[in-house]
């Protein structure tokens, strides 16, 4: 039998104790996101209040700039992307519940296809969605060019409506992973409980969304953060004269001479307050209520048989929803990038693959891809260690401080548009202080890989919370009283159990680093243009046959790499990993 | 098969405290296991048992007093060694079987630590499913398995590696009364065949009393009683230890006369004889905290009351009676035959295994 060791003395203890606390691997992991995360973001904010303390004006302490935000054309744009979050949000989440339960819970056909779909609808930044139905509807369009015009849906496409529906179908995969995870992790038993005492499908169905609250919260939460923070949409869809969004707003501010970056501040400071708004109103709804029902008792659900009405009707929603999501931009850019002389007045055009052979053959539109998806590859890997951790730390009945603390930056990150995250990290990395200390990183890949492990963080983040929490704690305590640290622990039980998660989510992140456009922009050091910078500097350039070819050369190649790691999981992965989640066929 | 050589950790803690905000789960706790000792804890829900056993597992930390392994200081202060260093195993209440790996896989999962060769690894793991009855279950998951059966999966994880101290956390709570019956004899057997230290907590009085070398009974952060099985039943030190293990029911009436170790309780117009195991002065009010095993319908016995048949259920040896009388009821009144509901007849106590205490000690 294994003796334990002789008791040490009290110093010895502590001293021992005091180096194991200040450089365990938490306090690494705390100094990571207070460097990438934390500082960024609070330096920029504190301009705002503090113009001096970066250069930016004259007074160490005011409220100048919150009172230029408070012209009214600012506080407009805020509310329009209040009403575009909360909308977006609660269509997207209600919309990705329907699906999951279709996807994992039914015999539905249209199941496959949305399973392959679902990456191509992450892949799509939301600016290619928005660009897609612009191609085709857009005057001197794809439509316009076989002779239809409908002047109505260009209207509805330019305002409100055009920004909700594609900030919706923006948000539909980001809510459904989350609220799929969870789904997966919950066995059928309280269903079968609902019905066995006399409920209906509907309260069974009630039954299970009541259970899956924390991943439909999470999934609001995400969508309302991503859709205030989106630039892409509003980069395309909104404008001054019909319906502007804060963040269009913002790009404007920064894009104006001379720039005011400490008005700029106090507009992300009130989208970040309207971040708290979500935070508490998704901790109001849950009210630390535990929902952990995965456990080693949960047994794979069998899904349930539809009937030949209930199976029409579930695989026309399935392929109206790609449609509507996929389709038609997919349709706007694949036309787009095939017909020569698009966009302009020439009546002659060519339907023909050139563009693609451009791309192939020039480096300039082909190095970009190959830059960003190096740079994918490294952000999504070191992102899902972070986000691991992370998700593991917000669901923990432990950490208290700690734990609020990183919910905040998490979702203020979040909420945070990427256009300011990337001027927050040339003020954070190119202050006097981090070059005195050698930190030169302002202008390198380095940074800007940084920068993108920041802005996927919170995301990826969110997405493994509602698996996490379904986790039992027991699982791994019994893995400690078995003789495992935590480390181990960690590789042998935690990471197993939610590798399926892991392996979305690092998908996710690969995808969406790929075509990442706000952050590239700003921060992208000389002769390293990433994908998205490539494609807006094609169609700056009114190449729009080499950008949209580009675009769909980007999303082939990030479907190829999410269809290998896949593949390699069913392949590679031990069996008992594998059967985790997996419904009865 | 080896018996038990006393190989196991000795537990000592002392004055535990331990507060969830302002609710204080250890309340000065000590307690002192031997070696190879089977200790039980008999509490009630939110008593701090499972603070206690947490605790010295390592999972929790106490926030005052301290926690001895051997000569081992684990839990003291800013000290709190983990639980992986500590050389025991654990029992889970919801088993806490890994779901991804397979029954055999999981009992090997404990065995990792003491770094042995892939065939002695093997051979242990072999021999522990076979000790629960699941040698040919090794391949199944979890999910594959049914409750009895993963818990057997859990308790083989427990002493595969032969630690010094195994943990019981209500391990049969989710389990039918057979089941629970024939793994508590797997339990008592395995543990004493390994000679580790053994400290099981449980609500249930029936399992503690089958299981433990010694009771520990546990109230509101504080023990109660710590003392053998046979003790702990006949001399309950105070009304809450009585009460929790085992009455039949309670009867309220004035001291007559006091003896050493008995006294005449008067009942309105009936009068009880019972032991007491504290001071009591004539006159003053009593609770009477009358044992299952008091109970009967001898007809010879002097210390009688009547009653009405209100329930009777029958227990395969014999069946169980339900009373009604005009001091209380009570309940499980064992005889060989039934008798109809509704019936009046006398129940009669045995003064050796009915207890009183004064009613302002409750």
């Amino acid at each position: 039998m294994q003796k334990v060791e002789p008791s040490r003395d009290s110093f010895s203890s502590r001293a021992l104790l005091f180096l194991r606390t200040k450089i365990s691997p938490m306090t690494i992991f705390w100094l990571v996101i207070v460097s990438i995360l934390v500082l960024p973001i609070l330096l920029f904010l504190a301009v705002a209040f503090s113009p001096k303390l970066l250069d930016q004006g004259p007074e160490w302490f005011t409220f100048n700039s919150f009172k230029a935000a408070a012209d009214p054309y600012f506080l407009r744009s805020i509310w329009h992307s209040f009403v575009m979050g909360v909308v977006s949000a609660i269509f997207a989440t209600a919309i990705a519940l329907g699906v999951a339960w279709i996807v994992l819970r039914t015999n539905s056909a249209a199941r496959k296809v949305w399973n392959l779909a679902i990456f191509a609808l992450l892949l799509a930044p939301s600016y290619l969605i928005a660009l897609g139905w612009e191609r085709i509807f857009e005057r001197a369009g794809v439509l316009n060019i076989f002779g239809i015009d409908v002047p109505f849906v260009r209207d509805l496409l330019y305002g409100p409506f055009g920004i909700a529906m594609i900030l919706t179908f923006k948000g539909i995969p980001f809510a459904y992973l989350v609220i799929s995870n969870a789904m997966r992790g919950l066995g059928e038993e309280f269903e079968q409980a609902v019905r066995v005492h006399g409920g209906s499908r509907l309260a069974a169905f009630k039954m299970m969304s009541t259970l899956l609250l924390p991943a439909l919260w999470s999934g609001i939460a995400i969508v309302f953060a991503e859709s205030i923070s989106d630039f892409g949409v509003a980069s395309q869809l909104s404008s001054p004269g019909r319906y502007s969004v804060a963040t269009f707003t913002l790009y404007r501010s920064v894009m104006s001479i001379p720039v005011s970056f400490p008005l700029c501040a106090a507009i992300s400071i009130i989208l970040l307050l309207l971040i708290v708004v979500a935070l508490l109103a998704q901790s109001r709804a849950l009210r630390g209520r535990s929902f952990r029902v995965l456990s080693g008792r949960t047994r794979p659900i069998t899904r349930q048989k539809l009937a030949p009405l209930g199976s029409f009707a579930s695989n026309a929603s399935i392929y109206a929803l790609l449609i509507l999501t996929l389709g038609v931009p997919v349709f706007g850019a694949i036309s787009a990038s095939m017909i020569q002389g698009l966009g302009t007045v020439i009546s002659n055009y060519q339907i023909n693959f050139d563009n693609y052979i451009r791309v192939i053959k020039s480096p300039l539109l082909r190095s970009p891809l190959l830059f960003s998806a190096e740079a994918a590859l490294i952000t999504a890997t070191v992102a899902v260690i972070l986000a691991a951790i992370s998700s593991r730390m917000l669901v923990s009945t432990k950490n208290g401080a700690g734990k609020k603390f990183l919910d905040f930056f998490l979702l203020a990150a979040v909420g945070l548009p990427g256009i300011v995250f990337a001027i927050g990290y040339i003020f954070a990395y190119n202050l006097p202080l981090a070059q005195r200390y050698g930190f030169h990183l302002y202008g390198t890949v380095a940074l800007l890989v940084l920068a993108y492990i920041a802005t996927a963080l919170p995301s990826t983040t969110r997405s493994l919370v509602g698996n996490m929490n379904q986790f039992q704690e027991s699982l791994s305590e019994a893995c400690r009283v078995h003789g495992s640290n935590g480390i181990k622990t960690w590789l042998t039980v935690v990471l197993p159990l939610i590798s399926r998660p892991l392996l979305a989510a690092w998908c996710l992140t690969y995808c969406g680093t790929l075509l990442e456009l706000p952050v590239s922009q700003i921060l992208f050091p000389p002769g390293h243009a990433p994908l998205a910078v490539g494609i807006d500097h094609a169609l700056g350039n009114y190449d729009f046959g080499g950008g949209t070819a580009m675009e769909v050369f980007a999303i082939i190649s990030a479907l190829i790499v999410v269809a290998v790691a896949f593949a390699l999981y069913e392949r590679l992965a031990p069996v008992g990993w594998k059967q985790l989640g997996r419904a009865h066929r | 098969m080896s018996t038990s050589t006393n190989k196991g950790h000795r537990i000592k803690i002392e004055k535990a405290r331990k507060n969830y905000g302002s609710l204080a789960a250890l309340d000065g706790l000590s307690l002192t296991i031997e070696p190879g000792q089977f200790m039980v804890l008999l509490g009630p829900s939110g008593s701090g048992k499972s603070t206690l056993i947490r605790s010295l597992a390592g999972i929790e930390k106490i926030d005052s007093g301290s926690i001895f392994l051997d000569k081992q200081e684990v839990n003291r202060g800013p000290i709190n060694i983990a639980p992986e260093k500590r050389n025991l195993a654990m029992v889970f209440q919801d088993y806490a079987l890994w779901p991804h790996l397979s029954a055999f896989e999981n009992v090997e999962y404990a065995l990792q630590r003491r770094k042995l060769s892939k065939e002695v690894s093997r051979q242990r793991v072999e021999t522990a499913l076979e000790r629960v009855g699941l040698s040919t279950k090794g391949k199944n998951y979890p999910h594959e398995l049914s409750g009895g059966e993963q818990q057997r999966v859990a308790l083989a994880r427990a002493i595969v590696a032969d630690p010094a101290l195994l943990l019981f956390d209500e391990p049969l709570s989710n389990l039918d009364a057979d089941l629970r019956e024939r793994l508590r004899i797997e339990i008592s057997t395995l543990t004493r065949e390994i000679g580790a230290t053994a400290l099981y907590i449980t609500h249930d009085q029936s399992e503690a009393f089958a299981l433990a070398d010694k009771i520990g009974v546990i109230n509101r952060g504080k023990l109660e009683q710590v003392d053998v099985p046979e003790e702990i039943y006949e001399r309950p030190i105070n009304r809450f230890v009585a009460n929790f293990t085992g009455i039949a029911g309670t009867f309220t009436g004035k001291v007559k006369r006091v003896s050493k170790t008995s006294c005449i309780v008067a009942l309105g117009e009936d009068q009880l004889k019972v032991r007491h195991t504290v001071g009591l002065k004539v006159g003053q009010t009593v609770d009477v905290l009358i044992r299952p095993a008091a109970t009967s319908f001898k007809k010879d016995s002097e210390n009688k009351i009547s009653s009405v048949i209100t329930d009777v259920a029958y227990r395969g040896r014999g069946y169980e009676h339900a009373i009604d009388t005009k001091y209380g009821s009570l309940t499980g009144v064992f005889d060989n035959v039934s008798h109809p509901r509704g019936g009046r007849i006398s129940v009669s106590i045995d003064p050796d295994r009915c207890i009183a205490f004064p009613t302002e000690s409750k």
